[in-house]
């Protein structure tokens, strides 16, 4: 079948709709009447609540490092310094999508567009990125003088074992989590659920896009 | 409640350009109740993108691209507006019955089968070609160089014609 056929058939089909698609007018007014955001405007309060939060939270740790410097323990401190800086990674990521939503334009060329809405849900597996960096940390937060001084040989063993799993972890999952490995049963367990679907769909997306430059 | 020009002139293009819609819409979604949450989405976007439409583009031209854009997003998001569509009634076009029965062989059915199998971008690029835009027109809706969308179109067609060839040898 060649593709003047192809034509020929869908000039057919369009002529079908003509005569049989109905316009409901009623429920299409009932659009023009009522007030609705638009989809990614419908995002915005999320993100900025999170953004306020972020930065609540990292000014807190920030003023907590500055209050305790002289007399913390520069476990806590290093451990401190190293959340509150991933956290205003985190919040860069949420400023950049804010800034996405605001360029984003759906009368504009699909690709532009496309790629400008890939980005956006895209970023989002970064914020993860962060969050599984940030998990050595936890475990070191809390380690004092004393416990240096008292802790004794399986205290060192028990924690050493500990922070570096937590380490080796966190870095693993920070270099491994990519949309080569989305088939992988573990990044299929971590990403499950209807809120991934499009952040992994988008990822594809961003790849096709590229195809077509 | 009476509508204001906006509103009125709006609907006028809507009425006029039905087809557009219902094609796009039919070509991202399978599901007829997903096609109608598409079509009500697509309606809405159209509407908040009417007061900005700069008319030095064609009416139809605005249409795609935000059809396009709206299919494409809405397809990789599952679960995209639930909620917020509660108070309005989703049947906005919809194609009255008639009694012919679509038989699942015939050539509309299959051509319509392989343009879903295709690639969300590719499936704009065959949808705007089969609608006898020019290839300048839909470099201007893709945002490509009229080359690309010609070699986009051999190799589209070359691949449904090879489903054709599979499914009648």
């Amino acid at each position: 079948m060649e593709d003047k056929e192809w034509i020929a058939l869908w000039k057919s089909y369009d002529q079908k709709l003509d005569n049989n698609l109905i316009l409901n007018r009623k429920n299409a007014e009932d659009i023009t009447r009522i007030k609705i955001k638009s989809l990614l405007g419908s995002m915005k309060p999320l993100k900025i609540f999170t953004i306020v939060t972020g930065i609540l939270w990292a000014v807190f740790v920030d003023t907590l490092i500055v209050a305790t410097f002289h007399f913390a323990s520069p476990f806590f401190l290093i451990s401190a310094a190293i959340q509150v800086l991933l956290t205003k990674l985190a919040i860069g990521i949420y400023l950049y999508q804010m800034v996405l939503i605001y360029q984003t334009d759906i009368s504009e060329p699909l690709l532009a567009t496309q790629e400008r809405i890939a980005r956006l849900q895209s970023s989002t597996i970064w914020v993860t990125r962060f969050l599984f960096l940030q998990f050595p940390v936890w475990t070191t937060f809390y380690i004092g003088d004393g416990l240096l001084k008292n802790g004794g040989i399986t205290w060192y063993v028990i924690q050493g074992i500990v922070t570096l799993t937590f380490t080796g972890l966190a870095v693993w999952f920070f270099v491994n989590i990519k949309y080569e490995n989305r088939e992988k049963q573990w990044f299929r367990l971590i990403f499950n659920g209807k809120e991934w679907e499009p952040v992994v769909k988008a990822m594809g997306m961003l790849r096709e896009i590229e195809s077509y430059r | 409640m009476s509508l204001n020009r906006d509103a009125q002139h709006f609907l006028t293009i809507i009425e006029a350009n039905k087809g557009i819609i219902y094609k796009v819409a039919n070509a991202y979604c399978r599901d007829t109740e997903n096609r109608k949450d598409l079509i009500q989405e697509i309606t809405i976007q159209l509407w908040l993108a009417f007061p900005k439409y700069d008319e030095s583009y064609r009416i139809t031209t605005w249409m795609y691209r935000i059809a396009l854009n709206v299919s494409i997003s809405f397809y990789r998001k599952e679960n995209h507006r639930s909620g917020i569509a509660q108070p309005l009634h989703p049947e906005i076009i919809s194609l009255q019955e008639d009694n012919e029965v679509p038989d699942p062989d015939s050539d509309i059915t299959l051509l319509h089968r392989f343009i879903k199998e295709l690639k969300e971008i590719d499936r704009a690029i065959i949808l705007l070609y089969l609608e006898e835009n020019s290839q300048q027109e839909i470099a201007e809706m893709l945002g490509i160089t009229p080359t690309n969308v010609s070699t986009r179109i051999l190799r589209i067609k070359e691949q449904i014609r090879l489903k054709f060839s599979a499914l009648k040898s």
